[in-house]
């Protein structure tokens, strides 16, 4: 079906962050009755482009249509009372609450209705109707803290399907389900297109996107690349609109030999996060650490660097022991982590760039009796210029920074506290196309100037292109080593998913959210 | 442009109060009036500026009023017992850095909030305070004890100010320029973020504790001082209007922001109000109300201010 005029129109909608460009000019149209496959990497603006259909953002440009009426969603109750619902990937619920609580949250039938008495008997009536019409299997009465993520994830669409008149929007809602859910939720789905509702259906999956999609949107960068009928493009043009760029663009080359070791790592072990890690990292050598979200690689590095303690194993810095008793210990002794989540690990958000460049080392700050700003400015400066970055002002307090530029504050600290082994913890998440150049650029040089690099990413083309050797971490173990100039995608994935048949189905382009093929990840500094 | 506000605002608020209330009694502005205005708010201040650094820390301490009295009554019975008035001194000093440290330790180790372990603190200190005293007065204190809080020095320059300006100044020293300021200022800002850039969280946490005890140690012997007896009833509701000097000086309840400045003028804010309202005759009980709202209308302010900045994150 094709009606003429499409339940949901979003025309031209531009809208920045801080002066990163997230969405521009897109353009996305809803019919009723059909799915709307929305797909692209982390971060080209899916999420940002359906907060601003909930009302929870504004454009900057552009404008939303329902049945060609054009609207403005102020707030998200504005884009709720046209019908418009949304199951986010984050869970939105209140954990004290009742399956049937959540779901009515809002609409409670009442008892005395001028009292506000709820009738809960109603209640978990209806819900209990709800849930058994959807094949849910939950009771109305549990407490929704106390389920499992994939019961959440079912209260969540069924809350979504209760506020939905028009549209529904869902962000990612198969990736806590198991394989008979999912099928559950594909029959309401297509359920839901039968009634009339137009669907947005988000997802990395495209296998699972070929059993509902109707229609296709591609984003990268933020700009719709590719809109057309489902089945159109073959899966490898999908990939390819999706990633873009050549990768030779965006690493640059390297000129370091591997020298004395630098770490090396026996036997590392707790269970279960991982056992008996063993392997070494030679002065200019860029190490990468693969494998699946999940498989242990960031409770290893954060063992190594002592932020966690292991059960047992042993660990050479420059060739005498560490024992990994506390991060101020390593920091001391040049080993330094950059963390995977800069708010909670990395960064004082409240305090400036240059308190945040200079904490690690704040010892060298002290000249005489006392803390010399004056050296803390020109520190700053330093890294400033180093890395690019922007706005180049010392007391910007980070809070205000872009989410590539909080980043490359962080790694001046480690500069500035002259490390000699680094633990770079998915160094380019959420970091714009230029910023990870520049980030790929200070890590060469790192390893030019003799520093060993341990370099996690989830990120295949990123290890491909700046590794020299690819360890592959499965369920804990290092699984595989591999030379980073002869392997290739697949063959890293195999070592990290072999047990997980079903990632290997979808090929190159993983089930795994957390693999994403190369590329701009533009994104709301959030 | 609001970083100027928040920065001067508590001043002008102060400026503003003096000159509204000298407006209406010019008494206000006489020097014994001052000097009078300044010995009052000592105590709070003392202790104010120790919970600058335990609040920039991201901590807090609701027991200072109890250890207060417990050190001050520690150090009366020492000079009951024949101490001299400078060991009596030392000796609530001491105490007070020992109770700190009790609290600094079980803040960084047991992982419950420091709320809720200072609650439970204030309790505690307040029953060995009256349990050792059994509910009375320590008496019989050496009468130039007195002079720690009615002194002046060369006749005109009360020695409670001079305790003021000095503590006040090492404070701020420590907080803007030594490493142990910059990490107050980092563990109250992100503490997993201090912990991972190699600052022994822990150690430091129990300092600030250690310090604020000292320093309510101190305080303790001054009030004792002007009371020239040893009260374990003394102190009592003074962790709130510690507390709300530093809110009221600009620092925040979440950790990462406040001045020993601020923390000054928030503290002579509440004394200026409190000792304008006694020369205008407002009761006391309206001061009470008015120092109430004073404080809910800097913690609004404060919590304007953070908003903001989380806006310009997202």
């Amino acid at each position: 079906m094709s009606p003429q005029t499409p339940t949901l129109e979003m025309r031209g909608i531009t809208k920045s962050f801080a002066g990163n460009s997230v969405l521009a000019e897109v353009n996305l149209a809803a019919a009723a009755g059909e799915v709307h496959a929305l797909v692209g990497e982390n971060g080209a603006g899916k999420s940002t482009l359906m907060k601003i259909l909930a009302g929870v953002h504004q454009p900057d440009a552009g404008q939303i249509l329902i049945d060609g009426q054009p609207v403005r969603f102020a707030r998200p109750a504005d884009a709720l009372a046209y019908g418009i619902a949304m199951i986010y990937q984050e869970l939105s619920l209140a954990p004290h609450l009742s399956v049937a609580e959540n779901i009515f949250l809002g609409r409670e039938p009442l008892a005395v209705a001028p009292l506000g008495v709820i009738n809960q008997r109603k209640l978990n009536e209806r819900a209990a109707k709800l849930l058994a019409e959807f094949g849910f299997k939950l009771n109305p009465r549990a407490r929704v803290g106390r389920l499992s993520a994939a019961d959440r994830q079912l209260v969540e669409i069924t809350r979504a399907i209760v506020e939905a008149k028009r549209v529904i929007v869902m962000d990612e809602p198969t990736s806590s389900l198991t394989a008979r859910e999912v099928e559950e939720l594909f029959r309401l789905i297509r359920d839901l297109k039968a009634r009339g509702l137009a669907i947005i259906y988000i997802s990395h999956r495209l296998e699972e996107l070929a059993e509902i999609a109707d229609r296709l949107t591609i984003l990268r960068d933020g700009r719709a690349v590719y809109a057309g009928q489902w089945g159109e493009v073959s899966t490898d043009e999908m990939i390819r609109h999706m990633a873009g760029r050549e990768l030779k663009e965006i690493f640059p080359p390297r000129q370091a030999k591997a020298g004395e070791v630098r770490l090396r790592v026996e036997h590392l072990t707790r269970p279960p996060a991982f056992q008996d890690v063993s392997f070494e990292a030679r002065a200019g050598e860029v190490i990468g650490l693969a494998g699946l979200a999940g498989a242990g690689r960031t409770e290893l590095v954060e063992a190594i660097f002592g932020a966690q303690v292991a059960e047992s194993g042993k660990i050479w810095l420059n060739g005498s022991p560490l024992d990994f008793a506390h991060p101020s210990q390593s920091v001391k002794r040049g080993l330094s982590l950059l963390t995977e989540d800069r708010k909670r690990t990395g960064l004082c958000l409240n305090l400036s760039s240059a308190t945040n460049i200079t904490l690690a080392n704040v010892r060298a700050l002290i000249k005489g009796w006392r803390l010399q700003r004056r050296l803390e400015i020109a520190a700053a400066n330093e890294y400033i210029q180093k890395l690019h970055i922007r706005p180049p002002s010392p007391a910007k307090v980070v809070a205000r920074l872009s989410g590539g530029n909080q980043q490359k504050v962080l790694l001046a600290r480690w500069l500035y506290a002259n490390s000699q082994v680094f633990l770079l913890d998915e160094p380019t998440r959420g970091v714009d196309v230029a910023a990870r150049s520049e980030i790929y650029r200070a890590i060469n040089t790192l390893a030019e100037a003799g520093a060993a690099v341990v370099m996690v990413s989830s990120d295949l083309p990123e290890l491909l292109g700046m590794a020299d050797r690819i360890l592959v971490m499965r369920r804990g173990r290092i699984v595989a080593e591999l030379n980073a100039k002869q392997t290739t995608q697949e063959e890293i994935l195999k070592h990290a998913a072999v047990e997980e048949a079903e990632s290997l189905e979808s090929g190159v382009w993983s089930q795994d959210s957390q693999l994403t093929t190369p590329d701009s990840r533009l994104q709301t500094p959030d | 442009m609001s970083d100027w506000i928040k920065r001067f605002l508590p001043f002008v608020s102060l400026v503003a109060l003096c000159a509204l209330i000298a407006a209406l009694e010019p008494k206000f502005l006489s020097a014994g009036n001052l000097a009078g205005v300044a010995r009052q708010t000592t105590v709070i201040t003392v202790m104010a500026m120790g919970m600058t650094m335990v609040m920039v820390s991201g901590g807090i301490d609701l027991s200072v009023g109890s250890m207060l009295a417990l050190a001050g009554v520690f150090g009366a019975f020492a000079m009951v017992a024949g101490a001299p008035v400078i060991v009596g001194i030392l000796v609530a000093i001491a105490a007070g850095a020992f109770f700190g440290c009790v609290n600094g330790l079980a803040v960084a180790t047991l992982s419950i909030p420091p709320f809720i372990v200072t609650l439970g603190a204030m309790g505690i200190y307040r029953g060995i305070a009256l349990l050792v005293t059994n509910g009375n007065a320590v008496v019989g204190l050496p009468s130039s004890f007195g002079y720690l809080a009615e002194g002046n020095l060369f006749g005109i320059i009360p020695v409670p100010l001079l305790i003021v300006v000095v503590i006040a100044l090492t404070v701020h020293f420590i907080l803007s320029n030594t490493k142990l300021g910059r990490y107050c200022y980092a563990i109250g800002s992100n503490l997993e973020a201090a912990r991972y850039a190699g600052v022994r969280v822990s150690r430091y946490q129990m300092v600030f504790y250690a310090i604020l005890g000292a320093l309510t140690g101190l305080a303790g012997s001054i009030e004792a001082a002007r009371l020239v007896t040893g009260q374990p009833t003394s102190g009592e509701g003074y962790e709130l209007r510690v507390i709300a000097a530093v809110v009221i000086g600009g620092g925040s309840l979440s950790g990462g922001q406040g001045t020993v400045v601020g923390t000054i003028i928030g503290s002579l804010i509440m004394g200026v109000l409190a000792n304008g309202a006694n020369l205008l005759r407002i009761s006391s009980f309206t001061q009470q109300i008015l120092i109430g709202a004073v404080i809910v209308l800097a913690v609004t302010f404060d919590e304007f201010q953070r908003r903001r900045l989380e806006s310009a994150e997202s």
